[in-house]
């Protein structure tokens, strides 16, 4: 459904992403991982909008949205979770994922709206924390809202980034639980990992970047026989 | 909110009430009051985007002076729906031209706005320059309280306006979008609009005051229509009532208002003051307004 | 061409007052980072010292230009330490929105204490105008041009060769998070605020000469000051005097060339820093 094709991007002298092709496949789970600063971070700034590049082409769901704005990529089912969580600060749990389902789909009534995000809130176990102000959540709970969020835009294909990111491995086994629970409700799932046993447990296929290309992609113990991949991770003393 | 409503009965009564020699002072002033809270609970929408407007003493002015000026060929309700136009239509351009300037950079680019407004009317001769002026009063003088019931109908138009924009679906985009702009947009606002938007009706609203205002003082002259007090009050008072709420500009510009006009007797020139300082003190000691202190209350949403 | 000759000396005569304003509001924003709107008021001040100086005891404002420096740097820090200090922590908005209120509050408080009457400082050399051929300035232009180069020399040899002037660079480059801040670099902060209005009560006091002093004589100024830091980018402190001297020429060409320049003048100001602030917001992507 995501077809990315020589996507390029560069920062001033740095080559962020270099002729990146890419393909998602509808109903998969897709790992991206690299060593730090490998531009996977990048990869989802361009599929998502916040940064515009410089050559290549991605299509989603047969579409053309290389120079699309955020909130269209959104609208045709796009959805992504950051990083470093920012919640709205000065709005309840229950508002920030109205903010998402309001507005996630063009045309979403009221009604609607409080009915995805109340599905949403069950299946990612906010209930307890739902009228907390979200400005005064734990680690963990800053992280389901994040994902919530990105929940409650109805997305077709849902970008994760780094989302296990300091959490515990108890923690971090039930967010692998919750993202297999999103594939099966009929979300493709694009996933940036460090974390090897989660990728291992979660992906379909995995996609290796380095230095802004990609330089390898197929099953994971496929990929992590491949030279170059251990180079990458492993090799690089000098 | 029970506040609001006794803040605005009293307003349609009180030339009823026995004011004796008081009367003419009070009803003026209380005419000032309304305009100037109006202007503030106008300034307070644009805020809930996050976008700081010094642009606002324009907007009013720009809707003082299209009043005044097409009152006669128009009548008053057209000309005063024109005065907003008028204000709607730079607001949208200003709009454009300004979407991507943030905090401080945004709010030195409206006062570089205002002031080049400022200017244009100065140097304009169908606008009077800088002699001024002449307005006529509101439906020519027909009714002696009709300046009075526009000044309340402004401020319960904006009233309105402010309490239900905070309770329509708008306010979480604009909550959204003040809170986290890139967020906001990854989740399908279409951020651009709502400010513009929110831009638009803000500044009618701030145009429609001036035009009232127009038609009150009966002489319009550039530094008054366009000076920086009309911005300066715009924005102290929502700050010192509460940012985001509709009581909290009601209230502190009441508050605010009532000291100003005090001042204002008593020491002339210079009252102004009053803002600076209660700003500073706000600013140090009661940084979300007057309305965190009743904050505690169930309901109390920020929009 | 000798008229073009004549607008082009005047405006870089005037440039010197608006370099030396704006440096010390480009301390203010790019050392300590505070939108510092009440920064003219700090102008106002200095050119009211130099007024009270030479009423009261017919103290020569190039005498003032000394004590008005040591008046409003003590007022600088003393206002970093009360007012700035406290918000630093706070978000960019409270911190614009309390010295735009220092600023109202300065005014006004100025406005009940003198009247708003501008008061000149007529000193024995005020009209005397050099000639160079047929071109000629007034020598408080002239006198007030020299001295702020020659400020703006010494600011540029505090920071660019000293200690201190290092560790004040050092602070503006690499701001840390309010709440990690150390007493060396709060001490920083309080030199470089103070400096800050320092430097634009001295130029108060040729404001006071020049000009003459009321209380919204620093307000334009404050205005000014933005336009030229945002035109030499934040935190630029080295593209203050070019952008100074552009804008000094723009509005020197605008006063002499466009009939009625006079009102146009300030609206040169702010349609450029209009212009310059959108412009860069939709170039970069």
């Amino acid at each position: 459904m995501l077809k990315v094709t020589g996507l390029t991007k560069r920062f001033g002298g740095v080559v962020a992403a270099s002729k990146v092709n890419l393909e998602v496949h509808e109903g998969e789970i897709l790992a991206v991982i690299g060593p730090n600063g490998a531009g996977k971070s990048t990869l989802l700034n361009l599929l998502s909008g916040l940064v515009r590049p410089d050559a290549g082409r991605i299509e989603f769901l047969g579409q053309d949205i290389t120079h699309a704005a955020p909130e269209f990529r959104t609208w045709k089912g796009l959805g992504r979770a950051f990083q470093i969580v920012q919640p709205f600060p000065e709005m309840t749990v229950r508002e920030n994922l109205m903010v998402g389902a309001l507005y996630g789909k063009p045309g979403t009534s009221m009604p609607t709206a409080q009915k995805v995000v109340q599905q949403v809130i069950e299946l990612t176990g906010l209930a307890a924390k739902a009228d907390t102000e979200a400005g005064e959540l734990t680690l963990l709970e800053d992280k389901r809202l994040e994902l919530a969020r990105a929940l409650c835009t109805q997305p077709r294909l849902l970008l994760l980034d780094e989302v296990m990111a300091g959490l515990r491995p108890a923690e971090a086994m039930e967010a692998v639980e919750l993202v297999k629970q999103i594939r099966a409700s009929g979300v493709t799932v694009l996933f940036i990992e460090h974390l090897m046993p989660v990728v291992r447990a979660l992906a379909d296929r995995v996609v290796v970047m380095d230095y802004g290309e990609v330089i390898a992609a197929g099953g994971y113990v496929e990929v992590a026989a491949n030279a170059r991949v251990r180079e990458a991770y492993l090799g690089r003393s000098a | 909110m029970i506040l609001a409503g006794v803040l605005l009965l009293v307003a349609l009564v009180l030339p009823g009430l026995p004011l004796g020699q008081w009367r003419a002072f009070m009803l003026d002033a209380a005419q000032f009051a309304f305009l100037i809270s109006g202007l503030a609970l106008a300034w307070d929408l644009l805020a809930r985007t996050g976008q700081l407007s010094l642009a606002h003493g324009a907007f009013f002015g720009l809707g003082a002076y299209a009043a005044a000026l097409s009152a006669p060929a128009l009548g008053t309700i057209p000309a005063l729906l024109l005065g907003g136009a008028t204000a709607s239509l730079s607001s949208l351009l200003l709009g454009l031209a300004t979407l991507r300037l943030q905090g401080m950079y945004f709010a030195i680019a409206t006062l570089a706005f205002s002031e080049v407004m400022r200017t244009l009317v100065l140097k304009s001769q169908f606008t009077g320059g800088s002699i001024g002026l002449p307005v006529q009063p509101a439906f020519a003088g027909a009714y002696p309280l009709g300046g009075y019931y526009l000044a309340v109908a402004l401020l319960i138009i904006c009233t309105l306006v402010s309490l239900l924009l905070s309770r329509s679906r708008l306010h979480y985009a604009m909550a959204a979008t003040r809170q986290g702009e890139a967020v906001a947009r990854v989740l399908g606002v279409s951020v651009v609009r709502v400010k513009l938007v929110t831009f638009t009706i803000s500044a009618f609203l701030a145009g429609l005051a001036g035009g009232v205002y127009a038609m009150k003082t009966l002489f319009l002259s550039p530094y008054d229509a366009f000076g920086l007090g009309r911005a300066v009050e715009a924005l102290v008072i929502p700050i010192f009532g509460g940012l985001y709420t509709t009581t909290g500009p009601l209230l502190g510009g009441l508050i605010i208002v009532s000291l100003e006009t005090w001042l204002r007797l008593r020491i002339g020139e210079g009252y102004l003051v009053v803002y600076g300082v209660i700003l500073v003190l706000t600013i140090l000691f009661l940084p979300k307004g007057l309305m965190s202190l009743f904050a505690r209350q169930k309901g109390a949403r920020h929009a | 061409m000798e008229l073009l000759l004549q607008t082009l000396i005047n405006g870089i005569l005037a440039a010197g007052i608006y370099a030396l304003v704006a440096s010390g509001l480009a301390l203010a924003v790019g050392v300590v980072g505070i939108v510092n709107f009440a920064h003219g008021e700090f102008s106002m001040i200095g050119a009211f010292v130099s007024y009270l100086l030479f009423v009261s005891a017919g103290i020569d404002p190039l005498i003032s230009l000394g004590l008005a420096a040591l008046v409003l740097f003590s007022v600088g820090a003393i206002t970093y330490y009360g007012l700035i200090r406290p918000v630093l922590a706070a978000p960019e908005l409270n911190q614009m929105l309390l010295t735009f209120g220092i600023s109202v509050a300065l005014q006004n408080i100025a406005l009940l204490v003198f009247g708003a009457d501008t008061r000149v400082v007529s000193t024995s050399y005020q009209g005397s105008t050099i000639a160079l051929g047929s071109i000629s300035f007034g020598v408080p232009p002239f006198a007030a041009f020299v001295l702020s180069v020659a400020l703006l020399g010494a600011l540029y040899w505090f920071l660019g060769k000293t200690r201190l002037g290092f560790a004040v660079r050092a602070v503006a480059q690499n701001r840390l998070a309010p709440g990690l801040l150390g007493i060396e670099t709060q001490q920083i902060y309080l030199l470089a605020f103070g400096l800050s209005a320092a430097l634009a009560g001295v130029a108060g006091v040729m404001l006071s000469v020049m000009l003459y002093a009321s209380p919204t004589v620093g307000f334009a100024y404050t205005l000014k000051a933005f336009a030229i830091i945002v035109m030499a980018g934040l935190g630029n402190l080295r593209g203050v005097v070019p952008a100074a001297i552009i804008l000094a020429l723009a509005e020197a060409v605008v006063s002499t060339y466009v009939p009625g320049g006079g009102g146009w003048v300030e609206a040169v100001f702010f349609l450029v820093i209009f212009v310059a602030l959108t412009w860069r917001s939709w170039r970069v992507r």
